[in-house]
């Protein structure tokens, strides 16, 4: 049996590594918060932007667009999206996966690829790959993900798809469908259009009976930049919503288990120190007996 | 007729109106209610509101606007941008300066490309002074 200084020893060590994951649990907490707060706020903007587009499309405006042009593909640019710190349960893992997967199916399909990588870890991974190429990777990006670093991602892929570098961008990334649940999911980006969300039955008519000005191709123009921009965004989002609610339950479970493990280290420790004085007990009266023997 | 402001971080505005004027590619446009329905494109600029038909022009109120789409049916304007700035939210001063190190960059600029961000930037600084500027005198009036 252990002796009752090295029992409290650990169990002062378990101790603050609980407080360390328990402050980690709450500063995620807090930015999980202000993250899902952030990925709601577009919802409306690309509702609104899908739906001009659903009418859009049903008109055959998009078929000329560069932005809608579906060619065979050869050639694939892949955005990763993963976190820049660590200790965040499964989320690294669950996207890492989800990308493996599609390179092993490009590779199948002899379809070429390269990759950009938001995210430390996710640029880690990938340079350690050999089957596909890096054209960027992007790191510590800010908490409201916007500005120069976003329109720098967003203007490489719309230009290497425009000019016929790549023939589809997929997104993989990390779903937030609520603080339990997030999964990792591949998305297209690009050519536009091909997830719709909106069905052309459902425009209304306000839309169908507009005039467009100064024409269709002009609005067209002006919308589908704009929606490609606010997939990507909510995107970007998305992830780091996930990102937080996966890393505040991964502290949660760390948290828990430290509470556990103090808990059992106390228990032994205090049988440790009744055995000490049971037997110290034992000795002073054997030592009295022999006495008076 | 219903206004809303809408931009990738937020709704701004959305609530019943009397009209609204909004810079298009073809020049300003002043919205009443039963506007015909109409797609445009917003380019950089102001917009007002005018949230009852009695208000003065001082009860005006200003939003900077940078580029986005506007979709107009008879009861509702509905305006996507990129970004909207309430004449609340401007301070004069940052802006300046933000607008001072905009011009800098744009002169010190190596290439075309640096040339063209800075010159955006300036004109979006540019249209929030001139928010910042309407909504200083409407507040002294």
């Amino acid at each position: 049996m252990p002796s009752t200084r090295a029992l409290k020893n650990r169990i002062r060590s378990v101790d603050s590594t609980k407080q360390i994951t328990k402050a980690m649990q709450l500063v995620a907490a807090s930015k999980m918060r202000r993250a899902q707060e952030a990925d709601k706020a577009s919802a409306p903007y690309t509702m609104a932007a899908e739906e001009l587009l659903s009418y859009l499309a049903s008109q055959g405006a998009t078929d000329n667009h560069p932005l809608f042009a579906r060619r065979k593909i050869n050639k694939r640019l892949i955005i990763v999206v993963a976190s820049d710190k660590g200790l965040a349960g499964a989320y690294n893992t669950n996207v890492l996966k989800k990308y493996l997967e599609l390179l092993k199916r490009d590779d199948e399909r002899g379809i070429e690829n390269l990759t950009l990588t938001i995210g430390r870890r996710a640029s880690q991974f990938a340079t350690r790959l050999k089957d596909t190429k890096i054209i960027g990777t992007y790191e510590d990006l800010p908490d409201q993900p916007s500005g120069l670093t976003f329109h720098t991602i967003l203007n490489t892929a719309v230009n290497m798809f425009e000019n016929g570098e790549v023939d589809a961008v997929t997104l993989v990334y990390t779903r937030f469908v609520n603080s339990m649940v997030q999964t990792a999911e591949l998305d297209r980006l690009l050519p536009a259009g091909t997830k719709i969300l909106v069905d052309p039955s459902e425009v209304s008519n306000t839309i169908s009976d507009a005039k467009y000005e100064p024409s269709i191709p002009e609005v067209l123009d002006a919308v589908a930049y704009r929606l490609v921009g606010a997939r990507l965004l909510q995107a970007l989002l998305d992830a780091r919503a996930s990102e937080h609610s996966m890393r505040m339950m991964a502290m949660k479970n760390a948290t828990d288990n430290a509470s556990d493990l103090v808990d059992d280290l106390t228990l032994a420790m205090n049988k440790a120190r009744q055995g000490a004085i049971t037997q110290e007990l034992a000795e002073i009266s054997g030592g009295v007996e022999a006495m008076e023997q | 007729m219903k206004l809303s402001l809408v931009t990738l971080v937020g709704t701004k505005v959305d609530e019943e109106v009397y009209s609204v004027s909004i810079p298009t590619t073809d020049g300003e446009i002043s919205v009443f209610p039963s506007h015909e329905p109409l797609v445009t494109i917003a380019r950089d600029g102001v917009i007002t509101v005018r949230r009852h038909k009695e208000d003065s022009d001082n009860q005006l109120e200003y939003f900077a606007i940078s580029g986005g789409v506007v979709k107009i049916d008879y009861s509702s304007v509905q305006i996507l941008v990129d970004e909207a700035d309430h004449g609340d939210d401007i301070i004069e001063a940052e802006t300046q300066k933000a607008l001072e190190r905009a011009i800098k960059a744009r002169d010190e600029a190596g290439d075309q490309v640096e040339r063209e961000k800075a010159k955006q930037l300036i004109d979006r600084h540019m249209v929030r002074l001139k928010v910042a500027d309407l909504h200083r005198r409407k507040r002294r009036r």
